[in-house]
């Protein structure tokens, strides 16, 4: 009985003019999305490239130098592109895309493409991902807030009661024919992103699948609590106005105003810290020290005893190396764990503060779907944090490199020494390697958790609001 | 007059038209205070830097007082250039999360890129952008205008009571345009209500126009939304259809034809890629480092009057030639770049017309001084200033001249002028002819639509 009702249902739902126009049309902007989406990350990848490589020859070509002055030169590196990015954007836009490597300065990522963008930017980012948090729920509260209303304002629910279908067989009956129709709409845009994904990063799909497969699952899980809790208000509401008035609002609620509310609200319970203050305790710290690190002249002069005891000579014009680089060494690793300490405390409150939004998905399901969509879609802060941390890891190496060259084959007391070409070539190119599937399914978890108690508890209500119905209700 | 106390009064009867109206009214109130917190944020951080841009210039000033000094000991210290506060920020956050209120200026490094950081703020949330009072004007006041008016008069028509109504004689567009007044009024008056209010909390001297103005906007943005509800309901055959049709009214021009336009602006006028014009910028750099000797002695072939007694070259007169170059070099870069971004800008201008969404948007980011053209204005103002600093640092350091006490009054000081007023104004307010025309043309369609026979058939 449950598969003749939920034919019905499907049957009823394509014939459906609203249905019918009201998908076409987003499937259409879905698609469209996609593509130009697609166009965008396609375009970035190539200038990407192309900087890195222009950048790569600067640095080869930049003459012979002091191998300080090279640190002090530095490199640019540039945040590749996640092949999951055309489909949710996610942080991207706002994120920097590129990072100054240079001595004695860990820098944050630098030229944002939101702000080479016009305002409109603020409304949001026509995506494929915008459309199935917004408007593919809207299409399902429009088609499924009449499902039982409707028929019970009409009289038609008697009817069918008074034939002896159960309640519980037609409530999940309908939520079945109505899922098989919001299937059957999304199907072809499904394979298109298939085929965007398959064309986009031959070579890279391995760990994109997995990726994809999450996607898949966070989405359907999200897309079928929207429908369970609107066929459950459905069969609840006393006629379909009333239905559509109510689920209208909650959309409304989990679309619109519930990010905004809860970065916000989160922001204030856990908030970020000023710039000012950011660079004055760091300044601070690279003074003084950290905290039971004493000040940074104290351990300076202590490193120098420790090496003049260890080489046993009175004097650092004795040593058998350039002390400048010697001590320039010792200075960059004091300098990296202020570094890490400051930038590491800073990275832990936002991860700390999209978590906590992620958890706030318990009260409107788009939040903790959002969380879900650009962890696997490598576009959230997790990621970007990874390729900040792999571009301070390569400035350390490629600073280290250059102070052990003075080190070791600079005169002491040389300052005329320079060193070119082979000593630039050592420096190996910037490679980040990519966030592994498993780290990006352990960030999304929780999320995914919450949308799978979101489906049990929106099942659960529906099982009760089966219970509720009555020939004599109806 | 009677008529219309008396929808007033059906209107407050029902408990649903207070639950929307509190719930507004708590989401003006809030949006505003955080707008305004955010401003306060603005203005502590400002004083910071103009304190900090005093005490510098007391230094300097102490110093002078004493003896001359070289001008490498002052120009090396880099000098702040500060967007002041906005004028009316609790209006609207607009682009101020997002884009830097200064920027460090220093004479060795005018052609590096931008050295300008905005506060520190979590992605996510710049993503989601704010709850500020233009959220919820732009945003959700449509939602709550649509919500109490979205039954005009459809429910009417199902229950057959629109006949009984039309059977009394009564004109339909007056029957109508009172019923939507009723509704619409107490969450019109709210809106406007609220931008006063946030306009005057903690706004700029003589900013009384920009309040006004956005007080009118809000006014005709609530207008759009009313004729829409009056069309939806000249058609729609039920209160439900109606609903829907609302709904989608407001996902077409609130969501997808901003995102679109987006879309097609970005498309059509992308911009050049900002980590090329970066690596560019370094290349030029590192050519005209190379040739640095040989550009100093053609910059003295030039300029024999800056040239220095015996033409001795010096590293900082050389870093100066080499940023010239680089200047000359950038250049035509800087410009596409610059022209593709204003391409854009004026593409949403026009196009902005699309949407009274985008219009209003627009028009309150500008009437609080957090939009685009504000900022725009800073950074053509610091690009003036670069040349400023440039060109009275320059022949002091070719002709190495002391800077003295006498020196103090013409120092290079970076200070923001406004935007003229007679700009934001045309913007704003041809914007906001936009608005009431497009409202215009919705409302006669609506009224059209609504002769008797039509109505209740």
């Amino acid at each position: 009985m449950m598969f003749t009702i939920a034919r019905k249902e499907f049957v009823e739902a394509l014939r459906d003019g609203r249905f019918r126009v009201g998908g076409v049309l987003v499937l259409v902007l879905l698609v469209v999305a996609g593509l130009l989406a697609r166009q965008q990350v396609d375009r970035a990848r190539v200038e990407r490239d192309a900087a890195t490589s222009l950048e790569r020859e600067n640095w080869l070509e930049q003459g012979d130098k002091n191998s300080h002055s090279a640190g002090h030169y530095g490199v640019n590196v540039f945040k590749p592109t996640s092949p999951l990015a055309f489909f949710d954007r996610g942080i991207e836009p706002f994120v920097g895309t590129a990072v100054f490597l240079e001595a004695h300065r860990q820098n944050q990522s630098a030229f944002l493409p939101a702000q080479d963008a016009t305002s409109m930017r603020r409304f949001g980012e026509l995506s494929a991902a915008l459309a199935l948090q917004m408007l593919v729920p809207l299409l399902i509260v429009l088609l499924a807030f009449g499902a039982l209303a409707g028929e019970r304002e009409s009289g038609t629910l008697r009817q069918v009661l008074s034939l002896g279908v159960q309640p519980r067989t037609l409530v999940f009956g309908k939520t079945l024919g109505l899922a098989l129709g919001v299937a059957t709409l999304l199907a072809p845009a499904a394979a298109a992103f298939a085929f965007l994904l398959v064309s986009s990063a031959p070579g890279e799909t391995s760990g994109m699948w997995m990726r994809a497969a999450g996607l898949i699952l966070v989405y359907g899980l999200y897309l079928a609590v929207l429908l369970v809790v609107s066929v459950t208000v459905s069969a609840v509401a006393r006629n379909a106005r009333t239905a559509l008035t109510v689920l209208l609002a909650f959309w409304a609620f989990n679309c619109i105003l519930a990010p905004r509310l809860a970065s916000d609200l989160v922001h204030r319970f856990l908030p970020t810290p000023k710039l000012a203050d950011f660079d004055a305790a760091m300044q601070k710290d690279l003074q003084e020290g950290l905290d039971g690190h004493g000040a940074r002249s104290v351990q300076l002069d202590n490193f120098v005893a420790r090496t003049l005891n260890e080489h046993g000579v009175s004097r650092v014009e004795e040593l058998p190396f350039n002390f400048q680089g010697h001590v320039m060494l010792e200075s960059e690793r004091m300098a990296g764990e202020v570094f890490d300490h400051h930038f590491g405390k800073l990275w832990d409150r936002i991860e700390a503060q999209d978590r906590a939004v992620g958890w706030a998905g318990i009260v409107a399901p788009m939040l903790a779907l959002r969380s879900a969509s650009t962890a696997f879609a490598g576009t959230d802060f997790g990621h970007h944090r990874h390729f900040a941390r792999a571009a301070e890891d390569h400035r350390r190496e490629f600073v280290r490199l250059l102070n052990e060259d003075l080190k070791f084959n600079a005169r002491p007391g040389d300052h005329g020494y320079t060193a070119g070409r082979e000593l630039w070539e050592k420096l190996p190119v910037f490679a980040l390697t990519p966030v592994t599937v498993g780290t990006a399914w352990g960030r999304a978890g929780s999320s995914a958790l919450v949308l799978g108690v979101w489906l049990l508890a929106g099942l659960g209500f529906l099982a009760l609001s089966a219970e509720g119905i009555r020939v004599g209700d109806a | 007059m009677k008529l219309l106390f008396l929808e007033l009064r059906l209107f407050f009867a029902g408990q649903a038209t207070w639950v929307v109206l509190l719930v507004f009214a708590g989401s003006l109130i809030y949006g505003s205070g955080n707008g305004r917190r955010a401003g306060e944020a603005r203005r502590a951080s400002a004083e910071t830097i103009e304190q900090q841009n005093r005490d510098w210039m007391k230094q300097v000033s102490d110093a002078l007082e004493v003896q001359a000094i070289a001008p490498r000991q002052i120009a090396s210290r880099p000098t702040t250039a500060l967007l002041p506060p906005a004028p009316v920020p609790a209006l609207a956050v607009g682009q101020s999360d997002l884009l830097p209120a200064h920027e460090m200026i220093s004479l060795f490094r005018l052609e590096k890129p931008s050295e300008g950081k905005a506060e520190l703020e979590n992605p996510a949330r710049l993503m989601a952008g704010r709850f500020d009072l233009a959220f919820v004007l732009v945003w959700l006041f449509p939602l709550f205008l649509l919500a109490a008016a979205y039954d005009l008069c459809a429910g009417d028509r199902e229950a057959g009571t629109l006949r009984m109504i039309l059977a009394q004689g009564t004109r339909p567009w007056l029957w109508m345009g009172r019923r939507a007044l009723a509704r619409g009024a107490p969450v019109l008056v709210l809106a406007v209500g609220a931008t006063l209010a946030a306009g005057t909390m903690d706004a700029a001297e003589g900013t009384g126009m920009r309040v006004v103005l956005a007080a009118t906007v809000v006014f005709a943005y609530g207008l759009f939304w009313l004729a829409i509800a009056a069309l939806i309901n000249a058609f729609a055959r039920s209160a439900a259809a109606a609903a829907t049709a609302a709904g989608t009214a407001w996902v077409v021009f609130v969501l997808v034809l901003p995102t679109l336009l987006n879309v097609v602006v970005e498309s059509l006028h992308p911009t050049p890629s900002r980590a090329e014009l970066v690596a560019e910028s370094r290349a030029a750099a590192g050519a005209a480092e190379q040739r640095g000797n040989e550009l100093l002695s053609s910059f003295y072939r030039d300029h024999p009057e800056l040239a220095p007694p015996g033409m001795q070259v010096d590293m900082v007169s050389r870093v100066l030639a080499v940023q010239e170059e680089v200047g000359r070099a950038m250049d035509p870069v800087r410009q596409r770049f610059a022209n593709a971004f204003l391409e854009q800008q004026r593409m949403v201008d026009i196009w902005r017309y699309a949407s009274p969404a985008i219009v209003m948007h627009e028009a309150l980011a500008d009437l609080a001084g957090t939009g685009y053209w504000r900022h725009r204005t800073f950074q053509d103002q610091i690009a003036t200033f670069k040349n400023e600093l440039h060109g009275y640092y320059s022949p002091k350091f070719h002709k190495r001249l002391p800077l003295t006490k006498a020196d103090l009054a013409d120092f290079p000081a970076f200070e923001f002028v406004e935007e003229d007023s007679a700009r934001w104004t045309r913007r704003v307010t041809t914007g906001m002819a936009g608005i009431l025309v497009l409202a215009a043309l919705v409302g006669v369609a609506a009224a059209l639509r609504l002769r008797p026979s039509r109505l209740a058939a």
